[in-house]
């Protein structure tokens, strides 16, 4: 095991294996010789560590090209008008399958009357996806002046948090809103 | 100053070098003593949050001549302390707020 460890090392970029390789080698070992006799145990011991590796590995590689991208911190709140881009997402995902479900749907007809498939067509998959840029473009800029309305109509529930004090703000300036803020 | 949450695995982290200096092994032990075993960290989690804290100054290395390589010691730098103090102020007026709360529900 200490030889997969060791291997798995390797996916690490240098000058991280270079500073902690040899420590990490080092607590495995220890680790692994205060492991109870258990099956069980072993194996969460060994897929907690091999796991933690690659997740390691991927964070050290990340980290190496792009900055710190996995911060230490949890995700805070935001208070400002956003968004969200995992719904923009979710709707680049939903409709392009739901194109490429149309899509297939299409070619099974036209094969069981004896045509050929749309796909024959070179024009046919640009046409799609200018139709599947413009949808998008459609759906974003629907949800996004939605949200604003509900936002200027202060119903989406962001304007609430204007008015709680961070313990920060307590500490330093004391309660301002009696509604909101803690009272010792 | 950042005044967001650390993560659970970092916030323990540090409560276990604020004690005393530690070494990679007695840090992972001490870990799982404190959360009760409900925190197992992995080498690969111990060293990456290690990396990140060593990188943001808030750890630092004890450099002794006779230290080998595999069993480097690691303390708490002042800043470390300092934003170890004011993540443990925050979770006080948390859980200060959390009983008024739950008392005035009661109530």
């Amino acid at each position: 095991m200490i030889t997969v460890y060791c291997w798995l090392l390797c996916l690490y970029p240098g000058s991280s294996r270079d500073e902690f390789g040899d420590e990490m080698t080092s607590v495995f070992r220890e680790a692994r010789s205060a492991l109870p006799p258990a099956l069980a145990a072993k194996i969460s011991f060994y897929l907690r560590e091999f796991c933690g590796l690659l997740s390691g590995a991927l964070c050290a590689h990340l980290d190496r090209l792009f900055g710190p991208v996995i911060p230490f911190r949890r995700f805070s709140m935001q208070r400002q008008f956003r968004f969200p881009r995992s719904t923009v997402f979710l709707m680049c995902v939903i409709l392009a399958s739901l194109v490429l479900a149309i899509h297939k749907a299409q070619n099974v007809v036209q094969m069981k009357e004896g045509l050929p498939p749309a796909t024959a067509t070179a024009w046919g998959p640009m046409l799609w996806g200018l139709l599947l840029a413009l949808a998008l473009i459609l759906a974003t800029a629907a949800a996004a002046a939605a949200w604003g309305v509900l936002f200027a109509l202060r119903r989406t529930g962001m304007h609430r948090l204007d008015g709680m004090q961070t313990w920060e703000e307590h500490r330093w300036r004391g309660p301002t809103k009696p509604g909101n803020s803690f009272r010792p | 100053m950042d005044t967001s949450a650390l993560t659970e695995p970092v916030l323990l982290l540090l409560l276990s070098l604020a004690e005393q200096p530690r070494h990679g092994y007695s840090i992972l032990k001490d870990v799982e003593s404190m959360s009760g075993g409900r925190v197992l960290l992995s080498t690969g989690t111990l060293y990456g949050a290690l990396q990140r804290l060593l990188d943001h100054g808030w750890i630092e290395r004890i450099v002794e001549d006779n230290t080998p390589r595999d069993r480097r010691t690691y303390r708490l730098t002042s800043r470390g302390r300092r934003n170890l103090q004011v993540e443990i102020e925050r979770m006080r007026h948390l859980t200060k707020l959390a009983a008024l709360r739950i008392a005035r529900k009661e109530a």
